[in-house]
């Protein structure tokens, strides 16, 4: 059905994805930001959602409950659900349940991270729908796996980055464990990247072979696959099972630390070896203790001046961004971000092709857009059949209660 | 696949083309990994085994290159060209390497899949050294963790280098995906400073939410880590979830009129804590997160590195194998973190 406005290749020289289906039931980061960058190579990607039960970002904004379609307003669904069709279909009412089994039959990828056991209730888990569809592909991306004693357990990534590992190595000298909270999550940003690479690579084996497959991905895994190296160490070395937490220390380094300056910015400043160490202390001074005497300088000295001398000395060094300066310094912003007409941002990509800017054919759909749309021209629904799901409430475009 | 070091690069970049040869490898890539004459300085990088050939420690480099092909590339630089041209006149699909204008042009013919890993968005001065935790302060990533009266912190293990390393596969699939098409791919580029302010979305989308950054919250976040009788948990709840873990904690002092909200609760969240974590000092991270998990309530105790490998969820997927390295006996790594219809 491939309708987007723009020429295919325009602002985006790759598109192996052109001829998939997605059909996305992703929520949150996790989910439906993997079907965003699928959506970015080219994927026809339809977002399932329904008047009972829309994307969590739609309504964890401050503009919840705030003027009429204050749900179709939220910046953190806009930032990653462009180049999506949306459609609202309720799975709670019968014959909701059988449309989607229709449309998730004609796909050939389906993107969920819904809790265990939901999809399986609505007669749209993998074993149900590769009996109709055995080229389906099937990413579950969900909290600690499709099987196991926890398959069934609850969690947000912040959860998960308990759980991976990941905090016990986070915190302040010797203090307790740190997770990044709810304004990161960290653990979801990552499970995005790991399932659209991993959704590619069964897309072109399902191409070879006919074959779809259930990819169980796990975001708890991810998390720990990401300090692999800890692990290992920890297998064969009884002395590191219990490290403590040392800030920004790192043991390959010298010296790694924020320190801040005279106008109260922080400043990141790595010292790789003892070369770094004689250029340091050339500009700190002193003989004593190198990170005290680092923090002594910077203290009297603006950040940008630090940053300025101890760069031109030929170290590491930065000053500690927060999202406004994200914003403003848009030099660095790279592939990331893209900046509509609107004066809107939404999310770009993590990585560029030949330097094309990511092209966004489409803004993030309201709730029900193109339900319409995708009813009439993928599953061929006439008219009163349409008008039929209007009145049973299948295909409501306002929440009933969020 | 080819892995190309480059002996000038950071190593904040090694560890990201690594990862991701790493991940490739793991899928059943053959990856042919070309060391500089030198040697990939990631051998000689912490954690260090505590046994095993002198040379030869680094769990850094055991975990990233357990599998690959080792390849080390003559000291001469037309020498170490004719190796590179000898070896891309065989089956090769793809080719990461690193911050290399040489590498780039004598590539650029190649229908392969390429992805360059950098340091720095295009077109920004290159010549600045870089380093992966100066990478998390210029992705804004740092100043996203740790409390908002203290320096901000750097995420555990190398999580800027390693997220990157998720965009170079991702980017090298869908170039793969490409030839299959048989298109001639162009070539792909990833910024670690770029990617960890990717993974910081949040930063940006909260200024056009609230009107200002997030910025990082700590001990003023609903999101806290509280101490439990052997060990933390990480108290996390959504709205929709908070009478749940009132109902857990069984605290009259929770029905507060001033917790009722989550608004309130904001204002008031380190007296919140104050009253739930005497309930969790008195109890062990399994009776905490067994009871939490039967109410439904997401909390997550803190698993150390040596804890995941007893973990049941862990045992039952068997998650932790054996490293693909026999020289150390006993190691242990964690697989790829995919099932791929029930199979690893």
């Amino acid at each position: 059905m491939n309708k987007n406005p723009e020429p295919l290749r325009n602002g985006c020289t790759v598109r192996p994805l052109a001829n998939i289906r997605v059909v996305d039931f992703g929520q949150l980061t996790a989910g439906a930001n993997t079907s965003a960058m699928l959506a970015d190579l080219g994927a026809e990607v339809i977002k399932i959602e329904s008047a009972s039960f829309m994307d969590l970002f739609r309504s964890m904004g401050s503009n919840r409950g705030r003027g009429p379609g204050w749900w179709n307003r939220s910046p953190q669904f806009r930032f990653t659900n462009r180049n999506k069709l949306g459609v609202s279909l309720d799975a709670k009412i019968p014959e909701g349940r059988r449309i989607l089994q229709d449309l998730v039959a004609t796909a050939d990828v389906v993107v969920e991270n819904f809790r265990r056991g939901v999809l399986e209730r609505l007669g749209l888990d993998y074993a149900s729908m590769a009996a109709r569809n055995p080229r389906i592909i099937f990413a579950s991306i969900s909290s600690q796996g499709e099987t196991g004693p926890y398959r069934l357990h609850t969690s947000f990534g912040s959860t998960l980055e308990a759980m991976g590992g990941v905090a016990a190595l986070t915190g302040y000298d010797g203090d307790k464990p740190v997770i990044s909270g709810p304004h990161v999550n960290y653990p979801d940003q990552v499970a995005s990247l790991f399932a659209t690479g991993m959704i590619i690579a069964a897309i072109r084996v399902a191409r070879r072979s006919g074959k779809g497959a259930l990819l169980d991905i796990s975001q708890r895994e991810l998390t720990s696959f990401l300090i692999g190296e800890e692990i290992l160490a920890a297998s064969v070395d009884v002395e590191r099972a219990e490290l403590p937490r040392r800030a920004n220390a790192d043991e390959a380094m010298v010296l790694q630390d924020c320190f801040l300056a005279s106008d109260g910015r922080w400043i990141a400043l790595t010292i790789e070896n003892s070369i770094d160490v004689e250029r340091c202390r050339a500009i700190v001074g002193g003989d004593g203790d190198l990170g005290g005497r680092v923090a002594v300088w910077c203290a009297v000295h603006p950040a940008s001046e630090i940053v300025d001398v101890l760069r031109d000395a030929g170290l590491a060094v930065a000053p500690v961004r927060d999202g406004a300066s994200l914003i403003r310094e848009r030099q660095f912003a790279g592939q990331t971000l893209v900046w509509r007409e609107s004066g809107e941002i939404v999310k770009g990509r993590p990585y560029g092709f030949d330097g094309a800017q990511l092209k966004i054919n489409r803004d993030a759909p309201d709730l029900g857009q193109h339900t319409r749309e995708v009813l009439c021209e993928v599953l061929g629904l006439d008219e009163p059949a349409i008008q039929r799901l209007a009145e049973l409430g299948v295909t409501r475009s306002e929440p009933i209660e969020q | 696949m080819l892995e190309v070091g480059n002996a000038q690069a950071p190593i904040c970049i090694r560890l990201a083309t690594s990862f991701a040869g790493k991940i490739a490898s793991e899928l059943g890539a053959k990856v042919v990994k070309l060391e500089p004459f030198s040697g990939d300085p990631v051998r000689q990088l912490p954690p260090i085994l505590p046994s095993g050939p002198k040379a030869d420690r680094s769990a850094l480099f055991k975990f990233l290159n357990a599998g690959k092909t080792m390849l080390s590339m003559p000291s001469d630089a037309a020498e170490a060209r004719r190796a590179l041209e000898t070896l891309l006149d065989a089956r090769v699909d793809g080719v990461l390497f690193e911050e290399d204008d040489q590498l780039r042009t004598f590539l650029a013919e190649c229908p392969l899949a390429q992805v360059e890993v950098v340091g720095w968005p295009a077109g920004m001065a290159t010549g600045a050294r870089l380093s992966e935790f100066t990478a998390l302060a210029l992705g804004g990533l740092l100043d996203m963790i740790g409390d908002p009266d203290r320096k901000p912190l750097r995420l555990g293990g190398h999580q800027a280098s390693y997220s990157a390393g998720l965009s170079v596969f991702t980017a090298l699939m869908a170039l793969l995906a490409e030839r299959d098409a048989g298109r001639h791919p162009p070539p792909a580029r990833v910024s670690l400073i770029e990617t960890v302010m990717w993974v910081n979305w949040k930063a940006i989308a909260g200024i056009d939410d609230v009107g200002k950054p997030p910025s990082r919250q700590g001990d003023q976040s609903e999101f806290q880590v509280v101490r439990c009788l052997d060990g933390w948990i990480a108290v996390v709840f959504s709205v929709t979830e908070f009478e749940k873990l009132r109902n857990l904690v069984n605290s009259p002092d929770l029905h507060q009129q001033k917790f009722a909200t989550r608004e309130g609760r904001l204002k008031h969240i380190r007296e919140l804590y104050q009253r739930l974590e005497p309930w969790f000092a008195t109890r062990t991270r399994a009776e905490v997160y067994d009871e939490a998990q039967r109410r439904g309530v997401p909390l997550g105790p803190v698993c150390s590195p040596a804890d995941l490998a007893n973990d049941p969820q862990n045992l039952a997927r068997g998650f932790i194998v054996p490293l693909r390295d026999a020289s150390i006996k006993g190691a242990r790594v964690p697989r790829l973190p995919v099932l791929w219809n029930s199979h690893i």
